[in-house]
């Protein structure tokens, strides 16, 4: 469950989101530059709103009023960055371990299994596929065991042929997760297909949620 | 041991004590003048970066009047018995300064070229500030790290004015290669005089070489970081 309130000055507009959505998958829809990457920042902890208050699965993290601001590694996010930021002097096991509790490193392989990159254990982040990249960097977020998951334009840096079944890749693994994702996306058409519920922004403003029926589409 | 040995046995032990001590302070400086918003930031990195330009008997000559015996620092230690000034650590003191320079700006770049976007990413993975530094920033700013390393040996190694000035000529003590050339040459002493040449010449081969090495490294994690 994300529920916010902030505002922040930035370059070109103010951003001004206010929302509470307790669906699944919650996508975060509007064109670029529309300030996306700046609200999910603000979630995450990486860049501080000027006022307001955010709270997560109805814990207190950020309130300009009382002067709160949790630290991004206590947040306990799960971010998938648009070009995934996967660390490139660590194989694919060495990059899920450092973000499990010092006591769960061996459980690396376990996330690689489930993620479909047992083979890939040893590899290096940029010898492997787009696909195999977005699997790499999701599974890491999921490692650090997050109450909210941040998906920023995941599908994006695949091509078509791939987007198509990470899709219904996506979809399965959203119905086993039980916990709050909300994904950014410019394409309306994945903010159809993918979001419980919709949230439009533009120029830094939020619109009203809009609740979806999700009977159709890929499923 | 040959005689003429000595020297170089003096020369590696300044070098490798000078290089150690100018990657722990250059390390530390760079990271707190790139991380941290430090106040008069470019002055300190001015001062610092000082001794590249500084002639180097005139590096050794201030050194001089601040360990000397009537010196602010030396009349301090003096008072504890201990002289600084002509000693093997006098030698390592103006290696180290001298170099620092280098290892510090060679931080400093390799620091500065970690994509911020890996350390956002490690911390809403949950790790804290001192593992960040030890298992993202350490490794990929490993290779810039490692030519400021190597460079600074050799620059400690080449050290001559400034050790001159400070630590003085000593044989056994405080006579470096390069100082020792310089009296093997004066006295016509021609094949000790060659045999220095040979090491540098050799040892500069590794120094070039890891440099080039170290470089190559890092653009491998540029290109590859996306």
């Amino acid at each position: 469950m994300i529920e916010l309130s902030i505002e922040k000055r930035l370059a070109f507009f103010t951003l001004r989101a206010e929302f509470s959505v307790d669906a699944i998958t919650a996508v975060l829809w509007g064109e670029s530059g529309a300030g996306k990457t700046s609200l999910l920042d603000c979630i995450a902890g990486l860049s501080t709103p000027d006022s307001g208050w955010i709270r997560l699965d109805g814990v207190l993290v950020f309130s300009s009023e009382d002067g709160m601001n949790v630290p991004t590694r206590d947040r306990r996010i799960g971010y998938v960055f648009q070009d995934y930021a996967l660390f490139p002097h660590l194989n694919a096991e060495q990059n899920i371990a450092l973000a499990l509790p010092p006591d769960q490193r061996w459980r690396a392989m376990e996330y690689l299994e489930r993620f479909g990159l047992g083979a890939s254990r040893t590899r290096l982040p940029q010898v492997l596929s787009g696909g195999e990249k977005q699997r790499l960097a999701l599974a890491r977020a999921l490692a650090s065991q997050p109450r909210v998951l941040l998906l920023d334009e995941p599908f994006s840096a695949l091509d078509r042929n791939t987007r198509e079944w990470t899709y219904r890749e996506f979809l399965e693994l959203r119905d086993e997760l039980r916990i709050s994702v909300l994904m950014v996306t410019h394409s309306r058409c994945e903010a159809e297909t993918l979001g419980h519920c919709v949230i439009e922004m533009i120029e830094g403003r939020t619109s009203p949620v809009v609740q979806q029926d999700l009977e159709r589409g890929f499923q | 041991m040959p005689q003429a040995l000595v020297p170089v046995l003096i020369s590696l032990r300044v070098a490798a004590a000078a290089t150690l001590i100018t990657l722990l302070v250059g390390l530390y400086l760079a990271h707190l003048l790139t991380r941290k918003r430090i106040r008069f930031g470019t002055f300190w990195d001015t001062l610092i970066m000082l001794p590249m330009v500084f002639p180097p008997s005139m590096t050794g000559y201030l050194l001089l009047l601040l360990l000397g015996r009537r010196g602010a620092l030396g009349s301090l230690l003096s008072l504890f018995g201990v002289q600084i000034v002509f000693t093997w650590g006098a030698a390592v003191i103006a290696a180290s300064l001298v170099s620092l320079p280098l290892m510090y700006q060679n931080c400093k770049v390799a620091l500065a070229g970690v994509d911020p976007a890996y350390l956002k990413a490690a911390r809403t993975l949950g790790m804290d500030e001192g593992m960040i530094f030890r298992r993202i920033i350490l490794p990929l700013a490993a290779p810039g790290i490692l030519s400021g390393l190597a460079l600074s040996f050799a620059r400690s190694l080449g050290e001559f004015g400034a050790t001159l000035m400070v630590a003085g000529n000593l044989p056994g003590l405080t006579q470096t290669m390069p100082l020792a050339l310089f009296s093997a040459v004066e006295g016509g002493r021609t094949n000790e005089a060659q045999l220095y040449l040979l090491v540098t010449i050799a040892l500069s081969f590794v120094v070039i070489f890891i440099v080039g090495h170290a470089h190559r490294q890092s653009r491998a994690y540029r290109e590859k970081g996306r």
